[in-house]
Parts: C-alpha cells; sequence; structure tokens
C-alpha cells in the first residue's frame, strides 16, 4: 500500500463515525419523506444539544479509564434547582434578578456548581477513598434523583424566566441558541482534550494510570477534576433540558444515561480507557438523533429507538475491533 | 424538684390523653401503593386519600414502586404481611399484579383499585375515572375544535402518548381513536414520548411541525407534556392559538397553559372525587359489607356505582376545562382540596 492510500484509510478509519452520520443521513434523505430539508437537520442538530452536552463530561471521564453513572440524574438535578428558582409557575419560585440578563450566569452558574459539588463528592470517593466508579456512580445516579423527586415534591416548575427562555427560541444561522452552546462546548473540550496538558494527561491516565504516575503526573488530582467536570457539564445540560423545556419536571432527562454512554461508544470512545476524541462523541450524538427523528417521520413504533440504539452500539464496537485489526495489519 | 417532676408528668399525662382519643378513633391502617411520585396526578392523589381516609378515621401509609411492576409485587408481599385494615392498589401494570391482589384477599386483607381499573381478578371496591371514558371525552373535544376550525370534523392530529410501556396511555389512546374512527377526513398521527419523559415530547412535536405543518391539534397525554409541546411551538415561532392543543389529567401546569391561551382543553380526571370515593366506602370494604349498586353523590359529581365480575365499581365522570371554567376550585389542578368533610356511605 502507497503512503497516500496508507492515509486515506488512516483518515477514514480516524473519522468512521462521521461516515457513518453522513450515510445515514444520505440514505434517509432519500428514502423518508420530508426527511431532506433544513428545518429537521436543524431540529437534529437541537435535539442533540442536551445529550450532547452530557456526553462531553461521559467522555473525559470514560477516556480517563473511569465512569459516570450519575450524569443523568445530575443534569435533572441542575434542571429542577433553576426551575425551581426561576419558574414562576406550578413549584418555581419566580426569583427575578435587575437586570433580568444576570438572571442567565447566575442560573448556569447554579445548575454547574449542583453539579460540580456532587462532581466533587464522586470524584473524592473514587480516588481518594478507591472505592469503586461504577458503585459510587450509581449510587449517586440513585439518590440524585430521589433528591430531585424529594425536593420537588413530584410536582413541576413551568414558566421559565423569559431572559433564560430566550436562548431556546433565538436563532442564529437558523439554530437556537442551545445548540450553539453545545457546538461551542464540544470545540473547547475538544481544544481542552487536544492541546493542553490536562487533556493529554487525561488520555495517558486512561492508558496506563501507572505509568502515568510513574511519569510524575498529578493523576488523583486529574482524576478527581475529570469528575468534577463531568459533573458541571452534567448540570449545564440540566440548564439546557430546562431551557428546551422551558421547565423542570421530576422524570426529566430520564433515559438520557443510557443514551450518553450509546454517543460515548459509536464516537469511538474506548470503555477501557485511553482512547477517544470529543468530536467523534458529537458525530454519535448526532447518528442518534438522526435515527431518532427518522423514528418519528416515519411513524414507527418508538420502541424501534431502542432496538436501533443497541445495534448501533453493537456495530460500533465491532466496527472499533475492525478498525484495531487494520490499523494493526497497517503498522 | 418534686413540683418539676410533677409538671414534667402533668405535661405527660396531658399529652397521653390528648392521644389516647386518637388511637381509639383509629380504624386502623390503610396501605396505598402508589405506582410513581414523579407525575403530579400520583403525589396529589397520595395528598388526596390521606386527607380524605383521616376524615373518615383511618391512617394511611404509602408505598412508591417508582414505576417497577416486580417492585410493587414485592410491596404487596410485604403488606400483606402486616396486615393492614386494607391495600388500596393503582396498578403500575394491570396484569401483573393479578397474582397479589389474590393472595391479599385470601390473606383477609380488602383491596381497593384506584384510578387503574383491574378486571381481570375480583377485587373489593374499583374507584376510576375510566382511561378509555377519558379518550371518549378528549374525542368528543377534538370533535368540537375541529368543527370549529374547519366546519366539519376535519383535519389532522398529533396525539403524544406518554411511555408505550405503560397501559394508562394506551388506554386513553384506544378510547380516543375508538370515538374518532368515525371520521375519516380526520388523519391521527401518534407518537410515545418514551418514559414519560417531556423533552421527548418536545421532540416529536418540532419534528412534526416540520414534517407536517398543517397539523390542527396536538393531543398530549398529559399535562407535563404539554408544558415541552409549547416550548418547541414557541421555539417553531408560533404564538397560542396557532396550533389547538389538548391534553389529559388535569394538572395544574396544564389550566396554567389555559389560562395563557396555549392549551384548548384539559381533560380532568377527577381526583379529590376519586379519593373521596374510597374513603365513603372504606368502612364497608374494611367490614366487608354488600356495596349497593346506584347513584351516589361523590363532592357534588354524579357517579354510577355498578357491580361487576371483578366487583363493585364506581366509575366518576371526568370533565373537560376550558377557559369558561378553568378556575372552578373543583378541578384538582387549582390545588384547592374541597372543605367538605366526607362521609361514609350507610
Amino acid at each position: 500500500m502507497n503512503l497516500r492510500a496508507r492515509r486515506t484509510l488512516e483518515f477514514v478509519l480516524d473519522n468512521l463515525v462521521w461516515f457513518m452520520l453522513l450515510f445515514v443521513l444520505a440514505v434517509f434523505s432519500l428514502f423518508i419523506p420530508n426527511y431532506f430539508q433544513l428545518g429537521i437537520f436543524a431540529n437534529i442538530i437541537e435535539a442533540s444539544s442536551v445529550l450532547g452536552v452530557m456526553s462531553i463530561g461521559l467522555a473525559l471521564v470514560v477516556i480517563s479509564g473511569h465512569m459516570d453513572l450519575s450524569v443523568e440524574s445530575v443534569a435533572a438535578l441542575g434542571a429542577m434547582a433553576v426551575g425551581i428558582l426561576f419558574c414562576s409557575a406550578g413549584i418555581g419560585m419566580g426569583v427575578r434578578l435587575e437586570p433580568e440578563i444576570l438572571m442567565v450566569p447566575v442560573s448556569i452558574l447554579i445548575a454547574t456548581a449542583v453539579g460540580g459539588l456532587i462532581g466533587l463528592l464522586n470524584g473524592f470517593l473514587i480516588v481518594k477513598v478507591k472505592m469503586n466508579a461504577f458503585i459510587i456512580t450509581l449510587a449517586a445516579y440513585i439518590w440524585v434523583r430521589g433528591l430531585v423527586v424529594a425536593v420537588s415534591g413530584g410536582r413541576s416548575a413551568q414558566d421559565l424566566a423569559p431572559a433564560i427562555r430566550w436562548f431556546g427560541i433565538q436563532r442564529f444561522l437558523g439554530l437556537p441558541l442551545t445548540a450553539w452552546i453545545a457546538i461551542a462546548c464540544f470545540a473547547v473540550f475538544s481544544l481542552v482534550m487536544s492541546k493542553t496538558p490536562f487533556g493529554r494527561h487525561l488520555i495517558m491516565i486512561g492508558g496506563n494510570e501507572t505509568a502515568t504516575f510513574r511519569a510524575g503526573i498529578r493523576v488523583t488530582r486529574n482524576l478527581i477534576i475529570a469528575f468534577v467536570l463531568a459533573g458541571a457539564i452534567a448540570g449545564l445540560a440540566g440548564w439546557l433540558l430546562v431551557v428546551r423545556t422551558s421547565g423542570a419536571t421530576a422524570n426529566l432527562g430520564v433515559g438520557l444515561l443510557f443514551n450518553a454512554f450509546a454517543a460515548v461508544v459509536i464516537g469511538g470512545v474506548s470503555l477501557k480507557g485511553g482512547v477517544g476524541s470529543l468530536p467523534g462523541v458529537y458525530a454519535g450524538v448526532l447518528l442518534l438523533s438522526s435515527i431518532n427523528t427518522a423514528i418519528n417521520l416515519m411513524g414507527l413504533p418508538s420502541n424501534f429507538t431502542q432496538v436501533i440504539h443497541g445495534l448501533l452500539v453493537l456495530a460500533a464496537v465491532l466496527l472499533d475491533t475492525l478498525k484495531q485489526t487494520i490499523r494493526q495489519k497497517l503498522a | 424538684m418534686k413540683r418539676l417532676l410533677l409538671s414534667v408528668f402533668a405535661v405527660l399525662g396531658l399529652a397521653v390523653a390528648t392521644l389516647a382519643p386518637a388511637f381509639a378513633q383509629s380504624k386502623g391502617t390503610v396501605y396505598y401503593m402508589v405506582p410513581t411520585l414523579l407525575d403530579e396526578f400520583q403525589t396529589g392523589s397520595v395528598s388526596a386519600l390521606e386527607m380524605f381516609l383521616k376524615q373518615v378515621g383511618y391512617e394511611m401509609e404509602t408505598l412508591n414502586a417508582d414505576n417497577k411492576t416486580d417492585a410493587q409485587q414485592s410491596q404487596m408481599n410485604d403488606v400483606i404481611a402486616l396486615k393492614p385494615a386494607a391495600i388500596i392498589l393503582a396498578a403500575v401494570d394491570f396484569n401483573a399484579l393479578k397474582p397479589s391482589i389474590e393472595a391479599a384477599r385470601a390473606a383477609g386483607i380488602p383491596v381497593v383499585q384506584f384510578d387503574r381499573q383491574i378486571t381481570s381478578t375480583p377485587s373489593d371496591f374499583t374507584s376510576v375515572a375510566g382511561t378509555i371514558e377519558i379518550g371518549h371525552v378528549a374525542a368528543e373535544q377534538a370533535q368540537k375544535l375541529l368543527s370549529e376550525k374547519h366546519g366539519s370534523v376535519k383535519g389532522k392530529v398529533l396525539q403524544v402518548l406518554g411511555d408505550p410501556g405503560d397501559p394508562y396511555t394506551l388506554d386513553i389512546q384506544k378510547g380516543f381513536e375508538e370515538k374518532m374512527k368515525e371520521f375519516p377526513e380526520v388523519t391521527i398521527i401518534s407518537h410515545p414520548a418514551m418514559q414519560w419523559e417531556a423533552s421527548n415530547a418536545g421532540t416529536i412535536v418540532a419534528d412534526q411541525l416540520i414534517a407536517n405543518p398543517d397539523i390542527d391539534l396536538i393531543f398530549n397525554h398529559a399535562a407535563h407534556l404539554s408544558v415541552a409541546a409549547v416550548a418547541s411551538l414557541e421555539s417553531a415561532g408560533k404564538k397560542p392559538g396557532d396550533v389547538m392543543m389538548m391534553s389529559s389529567n388535569g394538572a395544574p401546569v396544564g389550566l396554567d397553559l389555559i389560562r395563557k391561551g396555549w392549551l384548548n382543553v384539559e381533560v380532568e380526571q377527577p381526583l379529590y372525587a376519586q379519593a373521596a370515593a374510597v374513603a365513603m366506602f372504606m368502612d364497608k370494604v374494611v367490614n366487608k359489607q354488600e356495596i349497593k349498586a346506584g347513584e351516589y353523590d361523590v363532592l357534588g359529581l354524579k357517579s354510577v356505582l355498578t357491580v361487576e365480575a371483578w366487583g363493585p365499581n364506581i366509575k366518576i365522570p371526568g370533565a373537560a376545562i376550558d377557559k369558561s371554567n378553568v378556575d372552578n376550585p373543583a378541578f384538582w389542578g387549582n390545588l384547592k382540596p374541597p372543605s367538605d368533610t366526607v362521609k361514609p356511605v350507610e
């Protein structure tokens, strides 16, 4: 194989999920009536915003060789905290700040702080106390959702302050601002992962924690930061969720965790750690969202969504194995 | 010191004396098996049942199954061992709980079905609004709205269901489509919002508005789904009234949306009356006395009690709420519990 062919093959392997996305979009556009239109593509990107942001935090932890099952419940708690404070109907307290624009940074700060605190607790127990990440974050998944129900009393908050809701309505280049926030998050964290020592250290920790420690890198600190970031980013996803639905219910975000894991795996992040990139994860999120939209338009029972998601994850793992085999042959 | 001790004993004595009548008045503990606390109807049912049962002399304990059938089965087994005065069951799964109901009744514990009717095995009492009937009421309202818009019953309806695994939403769908079948010029597009999650409903509405911009009416199977649907309509640049909308269950958020002009109709489940009916008949249920068929006044609602193959069944009529009657305090969504006390049926 000549150098040019080899480079092309490596490029395809590195961006396989993007090619899958393009293929799926082309097939759906050809065969599903009403699919090929800008409004539908904008919907796909908009529907990806919450899941996309949540997947970033999850991917950071997975790349570092751990896992965080609490992100869904943390997002729900962040959403409920913002909902209770800044909604004016239901259980909303209708807090108003002057000038109104101040409510935007304050609400984001509250949602991310709530998430960051839970992430810190998770990180401390997992990294410092050396408890199992699966168990600790599973426990957080349960108790944080319980807290959402307890705090809300099972009731919902509606009518989000217009200054915050503005992000869900206003559009720039045909996309709502919430979608741009998700895209910006992917851009920032992709740079963090590829261009900063912190990002590179996380990948190294995920690849071989002991070797990274022996190389003098502060593994404990970096891992705790990864968990705090995962929590804070989940809180931001909760903020996007409350903006998107203009309120918060006790079951808000239920089912997002499994989709986030699916997106991360489809996006090429190895569950063993040390491998993966955030642009790939975004492609995974877009892929899931475009399939959901196709199912909505085709009128298929939505149970098919789960079947297709499951098969996609399986396909992604098989493709990943195929990629590794081809890479070994190229080496 | 002596005085201090005497004072303490006096206060304790007074406390015991106060408590004693309360104990004497209690007719026993009733367990309420609530399917979930993640929606406002269910949380409202807990406080309503507790309030009305207290008025007729019963204590109430609540166990939440978190929408898990197996959890509710285990809870039933645990409660049977506690031998309560009665069990009120709002089943997660209408069929899977049948053996648990039979086990409770075999152990001499009466079982009351609340809100969700189980017809495959006898129970001691059933209090329902009728989910299929809610679908019928919704269909009547949809026919009215479409007629007002087009001059006859025709057009496109987007039906946003709850979780496809929940028989509650499937029954409403059945009732709704049963009545709408008579109008061939009406197209119904149905999609389930997985796990009753609001943002799923929002996505469905956003997609369908683009694929089917001529949708006349959106029917959401719960008021909290309407909130996300409104958010999607707003994002699509729609104003209140541009697309007609209705939902079912009568939750406070639905009533708020009617006031804001987004929602045309909310089909109410008469939560207070359903709970009051349980309390009215609880003495007869616990004492295993005969419950007679007939018409009963439950908080001012004419309700029909029939004796069916599965036991005495009271059906409370659901109501359609619109702008003209939205502030009526009788609707549970206004969160004003009735001041009238419930009296046991003689």
